[in-house]
């Protein structure tokens, strides 16, 4: 404790040197230009580059099928039950082989809060939040998503989080398009101070 | 037929160099832009042409459609000529400005510069002290109160750097023996100033930072607290003749740091033409007054006016009397 406070002291009494001298001037116009030619780290998001989520990442619903391409769910409306804002409805019928298949499966995005209870309490595993983020649109009524719909959706990622190269189609109810499947993590290029 | 030819070539060398000071800016705000977005890590214009190199033309055709709005209660005649008072010192500045050394063209031997006057320098601090009219006359005429202080600040801030601005130059005068530019450059064949006058060289550039209006002296415009200073009631084309202005008191500080402490035109170790040289070294303190500008904060007024008066003044006079000392 006590040699702190002397070195401090010391530091203390000598910091006209450094100032003298515009050491901290010096400094700081070190740390800037080091920055300057550091790569940027801004991502090219609709123009160039794109963002591929990660697997946990909760974004647009979707309906799995099972091995027959079928789908899996079977209509026991557990995630209608569970959701908190009650943005799920679904209606049952009776299909030609006997199965409990679901009529209407209706998600409402606008409601919905991507907490993820639908897909933990699905018993068949067929409702989960996949990886698709650019569902933006005009209206509210266009956001309840309807059962054909879901089935069709992109599902999880495997890769981890990624940048890829990607194209900007406007034509296309402006979506962009990724043409990699794996690019380079984003988070390399963040200085983090030790 | 003497005559003829000698105002010829007088007329195309104004009309060359005026061009040449109206494009200049325009690559300037790219380079700014490119710049600041490097150092915060981010690219900065993308979008318009290659890395956005088209971006300045798309922003002057912004300005040029944009509505030219006059505040209601302002003094309208001085509100309008306030831009054009701003914009023709810089101007006059470099009729005086030498490029580098006689060249031929056609036959014909020209020197690259308007006027060889034996006083330039002085003709220099003279004109530059003009501009600071139409930042006054601007902040006046708009009858607002952003504007109204920061050309008040503005107005203190260059006239108290202006003393050890031009008290900076004298060691350079006393040095070479003269205050023709291209004299000047001349005595620096040997070596540069910069060598004999390094705390001249470091008030000036202060001085010159000051006179700028560039951070860490950009107190005339501070964001924070004064929306943009003195031209925060302009718009449109009037706005952007105050911003040629402001890049070209940086392009003038530059070219006068380079003839008076670097040599001018004159290399070191690699041969280049003379132009490439000049433009290379006018090109690097550019640079570093926009490296400044994205490093440092902003000095507070007080201390602005300390430094210039208790720091800046004393030290010039010093350096004048040390380069005495060593003349004599």
């Amino acid at each position: 404790m006590y040699n702190e406070n002397a070195l401090n002291k010391i530091s203390r009494d000598h910091r006209w040197i450094g100032v003298t001298f515009f050491l901290d001037l010096i400094n700081g116009l070190s740390l800037t230009f080091k920055y300057m030619f550091s790569r940027s780290v801004t991502m090219q998001y609709p123009d160039r580059e794109k963002w591929v989520p990660y697997p946990r990442h909760r974004g647009h619903h979707v309906l799995r099928r099972d091995e027959n391409g079928e789908n899996k769910c079977v209509a026991c409306e557990l995630c209608a039950k569970i959701c908190p804002c009650n943005c799920i409805t679904v209606v049952p019928y009776e299909d030609e082989n006997g199965k409990r298949r679901p009529l209407v499966y209706d998600v409402d995005m606008a409601r919905c809060l991507y907490c993820g209870l639908c897909e933990d309490s699905c018993p068949e595993e067929a409702i989960a939040l996949g990886s698709v983020f650019e569902y933006s649109s005009y209206t509210s009524e266009e956001l309840v998503v309807g059962r054909d719909s879901l089935l069709e959706m992109d599902g999880k990622t495997e890769q981890p989080g990624s940048v890829v190269k990607a194209r900007y189609l406007p034509s296309a109810q402006s979506t962009v398009e990724a043409q990699e499947s794996s690019g380079y993590d984003w988070w390399r290029f963040i200085h983090r101070k030790d | 037929m003497e005559l003829m030819t000698a105002v010829a070539v007088i007329m195309v060398k104004v009309v060359l160099i005026t061009v040449i000071l109206f494009i200049v800016p325009v690559p300037l705000t790219w380079l700014e832009r490119k710049i600041a977005g490097h150092i915060q890590q981010r690219m900065g214009p993308m979008r318009v042409g290659w890395h956005g190199l088209l971006q300045p033309l798309a922003d002057g055709l912004k300005l040029l459609t944009k509505e030219d709005n006059i505040p209601d209660q302002s003094d309208r005649v001085l509100f309008k000529i306030a831009p054009f008072v701003a914009l023709v010192p810089p101007f006059m500045v470099f009729v005086a400005v030498p490029f580098g050394d006689s060249v031929s063209i056609l036959g014909y031997e020209t020197k690259p510069y308007l006027s060889d006057m034996n006083v330039g320098l002085l003709y220099i601090l003279a004109v530059a002290g003009l501009e600071i009219y139409g930042v006054i006359f601007g902040g006046w005429a708009s009858n607002s109160k952003y504007a109204l202080l920061g050309s008040l600040r503005t107005c203190a801030q260059l006239i108290s750097y202006e003393v050890p601005m031009g008290f900076a130059v004298i060691g350079v005068i006393m040095l070479s023996q003269s205050m023709n530019l291209s004299d000047i450059v001349d005595a620096q064949e040997p070596l540069w100033f910069i060598v004999y006058q390094p705390l001249g060289f470091f008030i000036f550039f202060i001085a010159g930072l000051a006179e700028a209006q560039r951070i860490p002296f950009d107190l005339a415009e501070a964001e924070g607290d004064l929306g943009a200073g003195y031209h925060t009631e302009y718009s449109g084309m009037r706005f952007s003749f105050f911003m040629i202005s402001e890049y070209l008191v940086m392009l003038t500080i530059s070219v006068l740091c380079v003839l008076l402490f670097f040599g001018g035109w004159h290399g070191v170790l690699i041969p280049l033409p003379a132009p490439i040289w000049f433009a290379l070294k006018v090109g690097f303190f550019i640079y570093l007054f926009m490296w400044f500008r994205f490093t440092f904060p902003r000095y507070r007024y007080d201390q602005l006016m300390s430094i210039g008066w208790k720091v800046l003044v004393p030290l010039s006079i010093l350096n004048i009397l040390i380069t005495g000392i060593f003349v004599y």
